[in-house]
């Protein structure tokens, strides 16, 4: 790191930021608690679900890349890698943020009253809750166990400052592994990631949005949830990094170059979203089984989703295209940061158009309103928390020396 | 035509001619071109060169193919209609796979095109100011000047940390 003792603490305690997270945090709990106690509760729980799907996917997704870039032995992502490990620390919000879900099954699980023809077995709550929560916590502890080892490789041998980073350093020191080592364990723990994240996301796809249309099948929609998990947390890698750059400058050690190599990685994997969207949609086509293709009608042909469906397309999809074509954009760290967020929203969008139809039977508009938003920035408000939090405690990682160092 | 001595100073790190491609910008002498063993960002962009034209012929190659594509279902599904359980006869979904690989196909023509059109080749002049030792673990960097100035290209390829070939060829490239 070549920051300098002058340079600003990332903790400093009289920057506000800290307490307009806090303050997005409780306006998103209240938003929630009002729609619990309103005559639509099941309302506040599909925007519940919609943004925790959303904010866990750019975690998980977030943590991928630096797995990924590690097993494929990839030199270019330098200071990436440490900005997208900061998003495991959104990890144990999202594992008590899905056993909350629990709590609303009532209003979440349309197939719970129905009569599923035999996949009871399969579609009962305590074995979902109990697979998923199981599969959450594998994929979870993997990540920390690849976030240990990672984060040796780069500050092991720094001086430790704060309880945490001392307790873990102490470990660290305890088993005095050489670099080869740690890069080994970094390899087993990424694998185990990678491997966790392909099955865990499919079941979560399977489980929390298929599932709710339970006489729908498509095999493919477990690829196409962890494809597009990893799309968002690119994206979210994105503004994160462009946050670092804009406040940080060149002790960030971001350079535009950073910009461009994620970004042709970003406008790869908006390619291939579309691409899982598309040869799912081409096979009920051909295929044009009733029980198959009422799914896409209701959501692409029929008002009020249609118009929903051809703005998700475009949000997500032609207009990125085609302005990621351009290789000045993906450059640009401001310019890249406002594609993905409008992207991510579009996510939003996409994933209220997935559950919405199943959630709101007869639903003659999409109806949103305030405490959707309200409940949306609260997620937010935990995910900046969290990434912040993290950052205090390893603020090398986000270009920022401490002060003391 | 008069000889033009052609000077090339051979390197062994890429950050001097890094320096000695800056240096050459300022100086009397032309520049005419690197020859590198790798793929180098730094001499790239030392080099300055204008943006490469090869992309608008991939690109409108692209777009050519999409139309093609598509108008080629299109035009071959009215030639008899062909009715699958009330599915329309112009057919959106199905007849992208034919815009998308048609796409590939003329985005490739369109590459080539533009790879042939803007090589500057065939230039059989070429290899009479090669130096085989930048396929190996020299880069090249090839320089002229006017016949009285042969000696300060030399000094200055030297000067920057080079081996020196000058060649005596008479032919132009």
């Amino acid at each position: 790191m070549t920051a300098t003792n002058t340079t600003p603490h990332v903790a400093d305690k009289k920057f506000p930021a800290v307490w307009v997270f806090a303050t997005l945090v409780v306006l998103g709990a209240a938003a929630f608690l009002v729609g619990l106690f309103s005559h639509h509760p099941e309302k506040a729980w599909q925007a519940y679900l919609i943004n925790f799907l959303l904010w866990s996917a750019i975690a998980q997704g977030g943590l991928l890349f630096s797995t990924v870039m590690h097993m494929t032995n990839a030199r270019w992502s330098g200071p990436l890698s440490g900005l997208s490990e900061s998003f495991a620390s959104f990890f144990p919000l999202s594992f008590v943020l899905f056993l909350i879900l629990f709590i609303g099954k009532g209003h979440l699980f349309p197939w719970m009253h129905e009569d599923l023809h035999g996949k009871e077995v399969w579609l009962n709550i305590p074995f979902l809750f109990a697979r998923d929560g199981i599969g959450l916590l594998v994929l979870y502890l993997t990540g920390f166990g690849y976030l240990f080892y990672a984060l040796q490789l780069k500050l092991g041998s720094h001086e430790p400052q704060g309880k945490i980073r001392q307790a873990i350093f102490r470990v660290w020191q305890q088993k005095q592994r050489p670099a080869d080592a740690v890069r080994q364990k970094m390899t087993v723990w990424g694998g185990f990631y990678i491997l966790a994240f392909a099955l865990v996301l499919s079941l979560v796809g399977f489980d929390l949005v298929m599932s709710m249309d339970p006489h729908w099948i498509s095999t493919l929609f477990g690829a196409y949830h962890f494809i597009k998990t990893f799309f968002v947390g690119l994206g979210g890698l994105i503004i994160l990094a462009a946050i670092a750059h804009t406040r940080n400058g060149d002790r960030s050690q971001l350079t535009s170059a950073h910009f461009h190599d994620i970004g042709k990685l970003f406008f790869g994997f908006c390619l291939l979203w579309a691409d899982f969207f598309y040869v799912q949609l081409l096979v009920i086509y051909y295929g044009n089984i009733p029980e198959e293709t009422y799914y896409v009608i209701i959501r692409t042909m029929l008002a009020p989703w249609n118009k929903l469906a051809w703005f998700v397309f475009i949000v997500c999809f032609i207009g990125p295209f085609f302005i990621l074509l351009n290789k000045n954009v993906k450059t640009r760290p401001i310019l890249m940061a406002a594609i993905c967020a409008i992207v991510i929203v579009g996510i939003w969008f996409e994933h209220l158009l997935l559950l919405g139809p199943a959630l709101s039977h007869s639903a003659t508009s999409i109806s949103l309103s305030i405490s959707d938003g309200l409940i949306s920035f609260g997620f937010l408000g935990l995910m900046l928390l969290a990434i912040r939090g993290f950052f205090n405690v390893f603020p090398e990682l986000y270009g920022v020396a401490r002060a003391a160092s | 035509m008069p000889h033009k001595p052609h000077v090339m100073g051979l390197f062994k790190s890429e950050d001097h001619v890094v320096s000695a491609l800056e240096a050459l910008q300022s100086s009397p002498f032309e520049f005419i071109r690197v020859n590198t063993p790798i793929p180098s960002h730094k001499i790239m962009q030392a080099l300055k060169l204008k943006k490469s034209k090869v992309g608008w012929f991939t690109l409108c190659g692209g777009i050519l193919g999409f139309i093609s594509g598509f108008s080629l279902a299109a035009f071959t599904a009215t030639r008899w209609d062909l009715i699958v359980s009330g599915k329309p006869i112009l057919a959106f979904i199905p007849f992208v796979v034919v815009g998308f690989e048609a796409t590939i196909l003329f985005a490739v023509f369109g590459n080539v095109i533009g790879l042939l059109t803007q090589m500057r080749i065939p230039n059989d002049g070429w290899l009479q100011y090669y130096e085989p030792r930048c396929s190996g673990e020299y880069f090249g960097v090839l320089a002229t000047c006017d016949a009285q100035q042969e000696e300060g290209l030399a000094s200055f390829f030297k000067k920057m940390g080079a081996e020196v070939k000058i060649f005596k060829q008479d032919k132009p490239l």
